[in-house]
């Protein structure tokens, strides 16, 4: 496929679909309702299915359904669509359920406002539902980036048997950008041992896949061998270093932030000001142990974000006191400006 | 084949039918009885139960036992 412009959740969507996605149940939320508008125009034409369900509670039920068949499904929204969607992932991880999930995040909290934040990190990367589950969270920062990761998110669904949320924003969403969509099959094991409907395939042998656990020594062993996948999950670490040779102030930032922090960078560096960027690529497994050690020119981290402080305290622990660790960043919508940036830079290089 | 059969225990019972739907072989109804907290409580009314425990692990009250018979 060409190079073509296109909008961030559309690009998404054909991603999805160019991963081999055929299924999506979904419901609609600003700022991403050109996915489940373009899923449902794209999909009966190609034999998938798109089923606009009553809600987001719904719509991830639907998905736990789908999920169990070991075929690669997707649902979409936005903040608060996610509050309501948390039960149902807590039940789809429990279950060890393969999904992809993108929250295109929005104001909050509650119904907040229908511009771009950040501030769903702690829920995605903490557990928006609840217990002891973790998701493979990845964010991209660009169209490009958002469309390999949409595809490579399936096959680490279906790999791990895990919900994995591509953490977008409204910016993100509408924007437009030239983006490559390839076909994309990637590596994925086989299903037949656990997912519904290969009972033939398996000589007759049931599966369950129940999140239920009565006998609380069953439900220890269980949360114990989710903790093991987790550990596991820990080799996809994905980040960017950019400008960090000689760097003494390290700015840390993710998404739409990271490409305007990039911007502040270029300009401080032209300046003579030693400063860098550190961009996580997934949010969890969050890149630690690369924060822990970072080089010693590095004198102080600020970490930029489109909320009131989240990543900023992964940042703070995973930095250990090695650094002094500040924090820049808008909530409602409003994004920070380069020359934000750079003014909070040249203030914290003085203090 | 693995035969089975099913108690349900009747006080703990609260009508919702869920065993009903999840039966794959069809042998669970609601009965006509009432128990002493008002509701009617389900019942196996034929043989032909698979001893599969869907209806136990579907029950939210945890009602039913499950028997199963090899042969």
């Amino acid at each position: 496929m060409a190079r073509v412009l296109m909008k961030g959740t559309e690009a998404i969507a054909e991603a999805a679909i160019q991963a081999g996605c055929r299924y999506f149940f979904g419901y609609p939320i600003t700022p991403q309702n050109e996915i489940p508008e373009y899923m449902s125009a794209k999909l009966p034409k190609i034999g998938g299915a798109y089923v606009q369900a009553e809600s987001e509670v719904a719509a991830v039920n639907m998905v736990m359904g789908g999920g169990s068949t070991g075929t690669k499904i997707m649902t979409t929204s936005s903040s608060p669509g996610i509050s309501l969607m948390s039960e149902g992932i807590s039940y789809i991880a429990g279950c060890e359920i393969p999904a992809v999930i993108v929250n295109v995040m929005r104001g909050g909290p509650g119904l907040g406002g229908i511009l771009p934040s950040q501030a769903d990190y702690f829920q995605a990367t903490k557990g928006g539902g609840n217990g002891d589950y973790r998701l493979l969270v990845m964010a991209p920062s660009t169209l490009q980036e958002a469309v390999e990761l949409t595809q490579e998110a399936f096959d680490l669904a279906l790999n791990y048997r895990n919900p994995v949320m591509i953490l977008a924003d409204g910016f993100m969403g509408q924007m437009m950008e030239a983006v490559e969509i390839k076909e994309h099959s990637g590596d994925v094991p086989d299903r037949t041992d656990w997912a519904l409907g290969c009972m033939g395939d398996r000589g007759g042998k049931r599966s369950l896949l129940k999140s239920l656990y009565l006998k609380p020594e069953d439900l220890e062993n269980h949360n114990i061998k989710l903790q093991e996948k987790y550990m596991r999950m820990q080799k996809e670490v994905r980040y960017e270093e950019y400008m960090m040779e000689g760097a003494e102030i390290v700015i840390a930032a993710y998404g739409t932030t990271a490409r305007i922090a990039r911007s502040a960078v270029d300009n401080l560096r032209e300046r003579g000001v030693a400063v860098g960027m550190f961009r996580p690529i997934t949010l969890y497994p969050f890149p630690q142990e690369k924060l822990r050690n970072l080089p010693p020119s590095v004198k102080k981290v600020l970490v930029v974000e489109m909320n009131m402080g989240q990543m900023l305290e992964d940042v703070q622990s995973a930095v250990c006191g090695s650094a002094p660790v500040s924090f820049f960043g808008h909530a409602g919508g409003i994004a920070p400006s380069v020359k934000e940036i750079e003014e909070k830079i040249c203030e914290i290089r003085l203090t | 084949m693995v035969k089975g059969r099913i108690n349900v225990l009747e006080e703990y019972c609260k009508s919702c039918g869920l065993c009903v739907a999840a039966c794959p072989v069809q042998v669970l109804r609601i009965s006509d009885r009432i128990n002493s907290k008002g509701y009617r409580p389900a019942e196996q009314f034929k043989e032909g139960c698979i001893g599969c425990s869907m209806c136990a692990t579907a029950c939210p009250d945890a009602a039913i036992e499950i028997f199963r018979i090899e042969d």
